[in-house]
């Protein structure tokens, strides 16, 4: 008697036949992708050889969070690049390591040019740095000397040809092909529009800025050490501010730790850097320094003080002279005892 | 009609399909044993054979390797300096083909100083050619779209203007090299092909800071010749830039101090990052040429362990006083 599959086996063998199907297709995948992998992923030995991409490519276009306005009298020069961690280094090579290590996430770019001046135009760069004390980060450690503030935002200024500002998450680098007035107008109307996108909300503070003294500060000096502050593997999220006070530059710095034991902790490791490194404990009468236990210490004929203030490590860094730094520890301290009082 | 599949198997047909099934899965992972790789994938072999770059160097002159010459004005700093290693015909003869390599990196205006000057370019071409050059091309690797890099740096223009040919790199323009005793060069591309046909090759690179290196200058230049994923070597920055001032023997180098980029390199990317120091210097040794070099950025050649690591390698000496520097001013 012949075989007549039944309903049943016809639709087991159709199944089979989809998963011999769906396994061969995988296999196939997987042969493609083998031979489709990034080099750079396995170290410098892997990369030494093989069929590497000889001309890098631009980055790829994306569409960036918001549109980029065009300024008055201005066309675009080119199309939106796109940049993450793993090409930065093609737009912006050896300095890519300062972003990615400061949370990059992405960088968009675009070049304007004028309708009427092809010599004049400015490229825009616009990196995502996730959080506003990333932005602030490479914003501060990159300010040029010598700048002008600009006047439409609290952290931006401009250098010559360039404009530079901090935006919530964003670092913006405007900059101009050349030095003019016009091209000037065309980079400040696109960082208003700009800023005017993209709405950031309360969250986007430094709480931190406002805990250093008013008085002498210099405006506009705060940096932010994002990791190896002052020259300390240990000390990140660290805070520099400079002051002219008594006719010297003096330098504060702070960090907010986790807790005030963790504050004691770092400060105290700290310390021990700073004496195995050849620093020499100097005493100190100041009675506000003494209430938080802080460190005076000569270091290579520079004063450097070191406390820790409740969560926050803090100090004078390389002061030139002692009583001003100690001056300007006293005051860091009566601001943070302040703050202390304000949280509780 | 009998629906087998409705039959109840007996015990010896299962303990039969059970065995089968055993041995199927077995087998499955038995070769997918064999054939796991626990290292991973490993790099391509190079099929192709590796080419070695020429060696583009002239014999020395006692007295006549770094000339440091004064000026605001680079076509005048550029000639004289030249000039006080023994003219342009020492580098280059009659009926040289050369080949010049700027410092194009970025897309970048030249207003920024992140690219080599294209009027100093332009005036480099303009001595060669009055030397008897049969050909001068400029070229380079840039990591930014090489078409906008010589068109928006200045450099396509000023170096078309003078008569260069403007070569842009192609995929076929790249061979595999190993530098002999290398670490990092090993089966590297590298940007080859005009390179190869050129009888001299002329090195010209602005003096910036750069965030990676401490300094980017001569020897630094030469990382525009690597294809690839070249960023892998930012990891271990000092020793690829003595390895490329191995690899690469040029006829002669430049650098440009005129203004230097102080901070915030190699991209920079304002007026504020530079400083005028009005200081050319030409050399056959492109360690001296940047240890010196790297003093305009307050560094000395001690704080650059590229050059140390460069002069154990015997690609010239950090110590350029022991060359006797041939010094002026054309202010």
């Amino acid at each position: 008697m012949d075989f007549v599959p039944s309903r049943k086996v016809r639709l087991e063998s159709a199944v089979s036949v989809f998963l011999l199907a769906v396994l061969l297709l995988i296999a196939l995948a997987v042969s493609i992708k083998q031979y489709d992998f990034d080099m750079g992923r396995f170290g410098m030995d892997a990369a030494a050889s093989g069929p590497l991409p000889q001309i890098l490519k631009t980055g790829a276009v994306q569409k960036p969070p918001f549109d980029f306005p065009l300024p008055a009298g201005f066309k675009k020069l080119s199309e939106i690049e796109t940049y993450t961690a793993e090409n930065l280094f093609e737009k912006i090579d050896g300095k890519a390591s300062l972003y990615i290590e400061s949370g990059f996430v992405k960088l968009f770019t675009q070049r304007f040019v004028s309708e009427t001046e092809d010599a004049m135009w400015f490229e825009l760069f616009l990196f995502d740095m996730a959080h506003i004390k990333n932005a602030f980060s490479v914003y501060s450690v990159q300010k040029r000397p010598d700048t002008e503030p600009f006047s439409a935002m609290e952290f931006a200024y401009t250098a010559g040809n360039a404009l530079y500002f901090v935006h919530g998450r964003y670092y913006i680098e405007l900059v101009g092909s050349l030095e003019s007035a016009g091209l000037y107008g065309a980079m400040a109307e696109l960082a208003g529009k700009l800023a005017a996108r993209v709405n950031v909300g309360e969250v986007e503070k430094i709480p931190e800025l406002a805990l250093f003294p008013q008085e002498d500060l210099v405006a506009g000096s705060a940096r932010l050490y994002l990791s190896n502050a002052l020259g300390f593997d240990k000390l990140s999220d660290t805070f520099l501010c400079r002051y002219e006070l008594g006719g010297e530059t003096v330098s504060a710095f702070l960090s907010r730790r986790q807790s005030p034991k963790d504050a004691r902790t770092t400060a105290e490791n700290y310390y021990n850097f700073l004496i195995e490194n050849g620093a020499v404990v100097k005493p100190t009468s100041d009675a506000t320094l003494k209430t938080v236990n802080a460190n005076v210490l000569d270091f290579y004929g520079t004063t450097e003080i070191v406390f820790a203030a409740g969560p926050f490590i803090a100090g004078i860094h390389e002061a030139k002279n002692q009583q001003l730094a100690e001056k300007l520890a006293a005051r860091l301290i009566d601001r943070l005892s302040e703050a202390a009082r304000m949280e509780k | 009609m009998t629906d087998q599949h409705n039959e109840k198997i007996e015990r010896r047909q299962f303990l039969s399909r059970s065995v089968k099934a055993g041995i199927s899965i077995a087998a499955a992972g038995v070769i997918s044993a064999a054939l796991y790789d626990k290292q991973g994938p490993k790099a391509a072999v190079v099929t192709e054979s590796l080419v070695t770059l020429p060696d583009f160097s002239v014999p020395r002159q006692e007295g006549q390797t770094i000339s440091i010459v004064k000026g605001p004005n680079r076509k005048a700093t550029v000639a004289r300096a030249i000039e006080l290693l023994g003219g342009i015909e020492r580098f280059v003869a009659k009926g040289d083909s050369v080949a010049i390599k700027p410092n194009v990196a970025f897309a970048s205006s030249p207003l920024l100083g992140a690219t080599t000057n294209p009027e100093l370019v332009a005036e480099v071409v303009r001595l060669c050619y009055k030397a008897g050059a049969k050909k001068v091309i400029v070229t380079d690797n840039p990591i930014n779209d090489p078409a906008s890099c010589f068109t928006l740096s200045g450099i396509g223009k000023a170096a078309g203007g003078a008569g260069a040919v403007v070569v842009l790199p192609k995929p076929d323009h790249f061979r595999y090299t190993t530098l002999a005793g290398g670490k990092l060069i090993v089966n590297w591309p590298v940007f080859f092909e005009p390179l190869g046909k050129a009888d001299k090759l002329i090195g010209i690179a602005p003096l910036k800071h750069h965030h990676r290196s401490g300094a980017s200058m001569t020897m630094k230049n030469w990382y525009g010749l690597l294809g690839g994923r070249r960023n892998v070597f930012h990891q271990d920055i000092n020793t690829i830039i003595a390895e490329l001032a191995v690899l690469v023997k040029p006829t002669l180098v430049i650098l440009d101090g005129t203004e230097v980029m102080v901070t915030n390199g190699p991209t920079g990317g304002s007026v504020s990052d530079l400083k005028r120091a009005d200081t050319l210097i030409a050399s056959s040794d492109m360690v001296a040429a940047d240890s010196y070099g790297c003093t305009l950025l307050g560094l000395t050649a001690s704080q650059l362990p590229y050059l140390a690591k460069a002069q154990i390698a015997g690609a010239g000496t950090t110590n350029y006083e022991s060359l006797k520097p041939i010094l002026a001013d054309v202010r």
